[in-house]
């Protein structure tokens, strides 16, 4: 749908947003990400999983194993306060750029 | 249901991440793909469509494991991988630039040293580790071969040694293989040897006392009597002045000249450079100094004198040690033969003299390193190399470990494109880099050590005065560290590069690491079994030493100072003044406070020197045809026999009747040997028998004494004759005290003094002193031993510490649930320790066969114990196992201690 790249660069800034509302387990992000886009963005396991290994070695997130009644055992992730702060940084950046980007774009258009 | 977590498991391999990490991350795969899978079939999706959708997720498991172990890494160990990459660019960009070759081959060298460099100075722990053990194994190879090198590798130092040979006088018949020669043989010699022969020399101890000058006390120094080619033939040239002109060698009263070494020169005179033609007094003579000779590794001698060989001297009184320098091109063997033949026509010339005798040649190297200290050597260097093989075994094993936190960054750059050579390569200059930084440790130590190795290789060692570390040394130690770094590193080297990356993420971590305890296993087995070898040597060294200081010597060495003096001719000329003088100075002895007795003999026990005479019996039972029978004989005064703690078990001690004012023997005491061999079973008492020659008046035996040890406690005691003490130079006296006899010592030269000031009184010792030079080569060969197989022990049990530590590491999990399925800590304790005894009775088993092998080596070393000792061998075996159940204490507790739900949370 989107280019690789394209994706690859917001995944992060994705995984960080998705978790700010609260801890999820692996699949969840993934099919989050896919429902809140419309299925525009689609992560499979192969980039998603690595981006989880990543920012949480980064200390941004942090995996911890939960069980639910009823349910099996899943790694649920959650921010850390560092993530908070990096993700708030992100985000802001990436508003700007959003901005540049469509002030470029629009007055193309326009 | 689909197994997700096994399909992960069999997809996904990510190599050298610790266990608890990679069975998590394997967790939330396998559940997340179960979790898609889960969400098709709510889809209405048929079962493998399912799980078809669950694989699509991940379609590249390769790439994935890539991505994962660098996310893992870029924190952990980010500099080993960087640098690796930074490294395999340079190589590669080197290679692009063309620039091939030994240019090409050196810059990667010079890179993988400075990328090996980093990563130590990463791992100081680790480092110091290896190079410590390294230093250790280098350091004491490079000691033992310090001293091989100046023993046995360097070449004696004169010039030319190799055409120098020691000749005796050999009488095989009667049991004297190398014996003195007498002076007018000797000239023989020389005058018609001249084929083979471009000199010949002869030597004689000759202590003399230097007389006092200039506010200095007379002293007795070492003098040897020498003949005029004595210098020449060695190479020794003066310093100043010169050495002896032939007609100062002529036999006759010349003019007293000497010819005194540097050492005597600079310490009694101070260097005076007018010292040459003057005058100094030797025994009592005035002496002109011809010249000042260098130093030169000839005994402790001081002063040399014309030895003055007289050719109508007595033939049989075979005092002169011999020595000769071949031409050049002429063979040991030629020089033997031509001397063989001359000694056969005087047998012929003179048949009472000479029948029967011969000679005998040596090199003069094999002469002055005798095949004992050979041998002695040759086994600590075998004992030093094994300690080497278990210092290396050591640090192979430590590369082993450390080889699962380099898989990480093998695998990458050989993903990257570096061959198998290359990495090989990197790793193994890795391993020269630490084991040349653990030989210069080594040779620092051993630089700082040869002086008290030399010091106490002193009385042990001949040539000990020339250890000293050389150019040999340092390239010894330098071969010996390259090729240590090759031999613990190229195992762990191909047995970590062995992983092609494919192969790695299929395997996972268990079955290399299952490969690589098998490795340390044997290396532990191997190390075990080399210490079990040496520390039996030490244990067979030590219990001959024991045995032999248990050997009863046959008199009390205890409490017993001995000294030495020499009466000069000038004033004590003949037997009455010597008695004089003998009676006088035990007189005063006898009276002081301290002293149980005192006595004079012509030789102690243990003091080196030895006389011989034949012993022709009268009616007694020994064989006609055959050699008389010999003995040692000693001048004693009377009383010696209650000084020394020798048993006077029949007859009576000797006394003036014995000897008459002509020296004429009349009584004598002689040993239980020697009744032994000439009267067996028969009362010695009042027997008689020709001492020396048959032309001799018989002798009459008053006394039977205990058989003595005289030369060394491992020489069974020989027959000896005591003579009542007429007149002997020099005079040996034993003073048997109450308490530490070294406290008289001060006391008894200040006797001497009160009697003659011109008689000084040399080697004062305690005759414990002298009992242990004579075991002084056991000694310093069993201490290194001992040190080494310590060394050996100490790193055996790091070994099995480090291969058990890591074990218990590698199995929490399994032990977890062994606790948790209801396992004791007692079993827990015992499954770690039976893994180590498992390991060290292997070793032990091992150890015992090459124990057994090496018998043939140390049989000579022995005494009093034979080489498969049963008892030595069970008390090293035990001594080893004790050391394994030490070293594998703290992991089995460590296992015990486990908290099975900590160690479950892993997985």
């Amino acid at each position: 749908m989107f280019s690789r790249e394209l994706k690859k660069g917001s995944t992060e800034l994705l995984v960080l947003s998705l978790l700010e509302a609260g801890p999820r387990h692996g699949y969840d992000v993934g099919k989050s990400i896919e429902r809140r886009s419309g299925g525009r963005l689609r992560l499979r396991i192969a980039s998603l999983y690595p981006m989880l290994v990543r920012l949480e070695n980064r200390d941004l997130i942090r995996g911890r194993w939960i069980e639910r009644p009823g349910e099996r055992r899943r790694r649920y992730y959650r921010l850390t306060p560092e993530g908070r702060k990096v993700l708030a940084r992100e985000r802001a950046t990436w508003k700007e750029f959003m901005a540049a980007v469509n002030a470029v774009v629009g007055h193309g258009h326009a | 249901m689909h197994d997700f977590r096994r399909f992960v498991r069999e997809r996904l391999s990510l190599p050298r991440l610790r266990a608890g990490r990679e069975a998590e991350i394997v967790e939330d795969l396998a559940q997340q793909l179960e979790d898609c899978y889960s969400s098709a079939i709510d889809r209405g999706a048929s079962e493998e469509e399912a799980v078809a959708a669950a694989q699509r997720e991940i379609p590249d498991w390769d790439a994935l494991a890539r991505e994962i172990a660098a996310s893992e890494a870029r924190d952990r160990t980010p500099l080993d991988v960087r640098a690796a990459d930074h490294l395999d660019t340079r190589a590669a960009s080197h290679a692009d630039a063309g620039g091939g070759g030994p240019l090409r081959f050196l810059s990667e060298a010079a890179a993988d040293a400075l990328h090996g460099v980093r990563l130590f100075l990463k791992r100081p722990g680790f480092t110091a580790a290896v190079v410590v053990t390294l230093a250790l194994g280098i350091g004491a190879s490079t000691a033992m071969f310090t001293i091989l090198n100046a023993v046995l590798l360097r070449p004696l130092p004169y010039p030319e040694s190799d055409r120098l040979v020691r000749v005796w006088e050999s009488n095989p018949g009667r049991g004297m293989a190398k014996f003195g020669v007498s002076q007018p043989n000797f000239l023989d010699w020389r005058e018609q040897g001249t084929t083979a022969f471009e000199r010949l020399a002869a030597t004689q101890s000759r202590p003399q006392n230097l007389g006092g000058s200039g506010g200095l006390e007379a002293e007795r120094i070492r003098t040897l009597a020498v003949t005029r080619d004595f210098f020449p033939l060695l190479g020794v040239r003066p310093v100043l002045g010169r050495d002896f002109l032939p007609e100062e060698d002529a036999p006759g009263q010349g003019e007293a000249v000497a010819v005194v070494t540097r050492g005597l020169w600079q310490r009694r005179f101070g260097g005076d450079p007018a010292l040459v033609g003057r005058t100094i007094v030797l025994d009592e003579v005035p002496t002109t100094v011809l010249g000042i000779v260098p130093e030169f590794h000839w005994g402790e001698y001081e002063a040399f004198v014309p030895l003055r060989p007289d050719p109508a001297g007595n033939r049989a009184d075979h005092r002169l040690g011999v020595y000769g320098r071949l031409k050049p091109g002429a063979t040991l063997e030629q020089a033997r033969a031509e001397l063989i033949g001359i000694a056969a026509r005087l047998a012929g010339q003179y048949p009472a003299s000479n029948e029967g005798w011969t000679v005998a040649l040596a090199g003069f190297f094999d002469w002055a390193v005798p095949e004992e200290s050979r041998r002695g050597l040759s086994l600590l260097l075998g004992a030093v190399g094994l300690v080497l093989v278990i210092a290396c075994a050591n640090v192979a094993g430590l590369l082993l470990a450390r080889a699962a936190g380099r898989g990480r960054e093998i695998a990458i750059r050989a993903s990257i494109g570096a061959s198998r050579a290359r990495l090989v390569r990197q790793l193994l200059v890795e391993s020269i880099l630490l084991a040349c930084t653990g030989g210069a440790l080594g040779l620092l130590a051993a630089h700082w050590g040869v002086g008290a190795l030399a010091a106490a290789a002193a009385d042990a060692l001949p040539r000990a005065d020339e250890i000293t570390l050389d150019a040999r040394v340092v390239l010894f130690t330098a071969g010996l560290s390259i090729l240590t770094g090759l031999l613990f590193g190229l195992a762990p080297a191909l047995h970590a590069t062995r992983v092609d990356v494919q192969r790695t993420l299929k395997e996972g971590t268990a079955g290399g690491g299952g490969g690589r305890q098998r490795a340390r296993s044997a290396l532990v087995v191997s190390e075990v079994a080399l210490s079990l070898v040496l520390l039996f040597a030490v244990g067979l060294l030590l219990r001959s030493l024991a045995v032999l200081v248990e050997v009863p010597p046959g008199f009390d060495t205890q409490n017993l100072l001995t000294a030495s003096l020499t009466l000069p001719d000038s004033r004590y000329p003949s037997m009455k003044e010597f008695t004089a003088f003998r009676e006088r100075l035990l007189g005063r002895l006898d009276g002081l406070p301290g002293v149980v007795s005192a006595s004079v003999a012509s030789g102690l026990p243990m003091d080196g020197n030895g006389t011989m005479m034949e012993v022709y019996p009268e009616g007694g039972a020994v064989r006609e045809d055959g050699p008389a029978p010999s003995a040692q004989w000693r001048m004693v005064s009377p009383g010696y026999f209650h000084t020394l703690g020798i048993p006077l078990l029949r007859g009576r001690d000797l006394d003036d009747r014995d000897l008459t004012p002509e020296g004429q023997l009349a009584g004598v005491v002689v040993s239980e040997a020697l009744v032994k061999q000439c009267w067996p079973g028969q009362d010695p008492i009042g027997r008689q028998f020709h001492p020396w020659s048959t032309k001799n008046p018989p002798a009459t035996i008053v006394g039977l004494a205990g058989d003595v040890r005289l030369f060394s406690p491992d020489q069974d005691p020989g027959p000896a004759v005591y003579l009542l003490y007429g007149r002997w130079n020099p005079m040996q006296i034993a003073v048997r005290t109450q308490g530490d006899p070294m406290a008289l010592a001060g006391v008894l030269r200040a006797e001497v003094r009160g009697i003659d000031p011109g008689v000084p009184v040399a080697q004062v010792r305690t005759m414990e002193d002298l009992f242990d030079t004579t075991t002084a080569p056991r000694r310093f060969t069993m201490a290194l031993l001992a040190a080494f197989a310590g060394a050996a022990l100490i790193l055996s049990a790091i070994g099995l510490f480090g291969l058990l530590a890591y074990l218990v590491t590698q199995r929490t999990h399994d032990i977890g649930v062994r606790l948790a399925l209801g396992a004791r800590r007692r079993d827990i304790l015992g499954l770690v320790v039976g893994r180590a005894m498992l390991l060290t009775w292997i070793g032990i088993g091992a150890g015992l066969a090459g124990a057994l092998a090496i018998t043939g080596w140390i049989r000579s070393l022995l005494f009093g114990v034979g080489p498969r000792d049963p008892l030595t061998l069970a008390a090293t075996a035990a001594v080893i196992a004790v050391t394994a159940l030490l070293a594998c204490w703290i992991p089995a507790r460590r296992a015990a201690r486990i908290d099975p739900i900590e160690a479950l949370r892993y997985e």
